[in-house]
């Protein structure tokens, strides 16, 4: 099992964070062209689920997968959202997500005075613990054959 | 925890305004006298139950274990002094410092905020009958000494 990479948007579609781990298939196209596109999918995916859904949709989307990756999505009721890319067998992906928001996010970028809300983070803190987070977690490392 | 981040927020935001108020030259003096009446306050309540202090030296040790206990939830790390009235307090994670990155530009806005504990400190040794100067001192985050000048005449 492994994770590929992390997006986090802020709710107007900014890209404030994004890091690859094993990500080996490149877009073609710059970071920034990119985390449009993939705004742009997730907002449609969104307000797709939401029209299309047959009860009151609580969450809305949480994850997609295709045949290689699977790509899981969590919005904080701020709007903030963050989109994990990992392979198919990764479990409580959710869970993960949830943590590292409470305990990575809101530690060390929103009580960082030098961090203006709505920017991209800079704080290599924030990378190094990030880091930390991701690779100590479970789905981080064994790769299924 | 709640209370925590809310004292930690309310300091970065009076950090930025204090600066932002006057950002033709980094003018940190309001923010350290907001430390001081703080301090000199805060000390009336927190010695409430505590008996006169013999000396120089225990009332710097109630600095350095109750008074820092209340305000950053933790005892300074080192206390040393040369016995003339020069104080050195040591704190290896400065809880104002902790959640800034370690680097050289990050460096550069260390002073902002340790200019308010430096007045919180000479605040609640002015109450206790000590008149001082302190500064402080960051070389590497998220450590921070703070020199205490105890002026006698």
């Amino acid at each position: 099992m492994t994770v590929f990479n992390l997006y986090i948007f802020d709710k107007f579609g900014t890209l404030l964070y994004y890091t690859e781990w094993n990500r080996t298939k490149k877009s073609g196209m710059t970071k920034e062209e990119e985390a449009k596109l993939t705004y742009g999918m997730l907002y449609s995916i969104k307000s797709f689920v939401a029209k299309i859904s047959p009860h009151d949709p609580r969450e809305g989307f949480l994850y997609y997968k295709t045949n290689r990756y699977a790509l899981h999505y969590l919005e904080t009721p701020s709007g903030l959202k963050f989109v994990l890319n990992t392979d198919t067998a990764a479990l409580n992906v959710k869970e993960l997500l949830q943590l590292m928001y409470a305990k990575v996010w809101v530690e060390y970028v929103v009580r960082d005075p030098l961090w203006t809300p709505g920017t991209p983070v800079t704080s290599e803190l924030f990378q190094t613990k990030l880091d930390e987070f991701i690779k100590q977690s479970s789905i981080f490392g064994l790769r299924s054959i | 925890m709640c209370e925590d981040i809310v004292f930690d927020c309310l300091h970065a935001e009076i950090v930025n305004y204090c600066i932002a108020s006057n950002n033709k030259h980094v003018d940190l003096s309001t923010l350290e006298y907001i430390g001081f009446t703080t301090g000199y306050r805060l000390i009336e309540r927190l010695t409430r139950d505590a008996p006169r202090f013999k000396d120089e030296l225990e009332t710097m040790k109630f600095i350095c274990t109750d008074f820092w206990t209340l305000i950053y939830k933790k005892q300074v790390d080192n206390l040393r002094t040369n016995n003339h009235g020069t104080y050195v307090v040591q704190d290896k994670a400065f809880r104002f410092l902790t959640r800034i990155s370690t680097g050289s530009q990050q460096l550069e806005h260390a002073p902002k905020f340790v200019a308010f504990t430096c007045g919180l400190v000479r605040g609640a040794l002015s109450n206790l009958g000590i008149n001082s100067t302190v500064t402080a001192e960051v070389q590497s985050i998220p450590a921070c000494k703070f020199h205490i000048e105890v002026n006698r005449n």
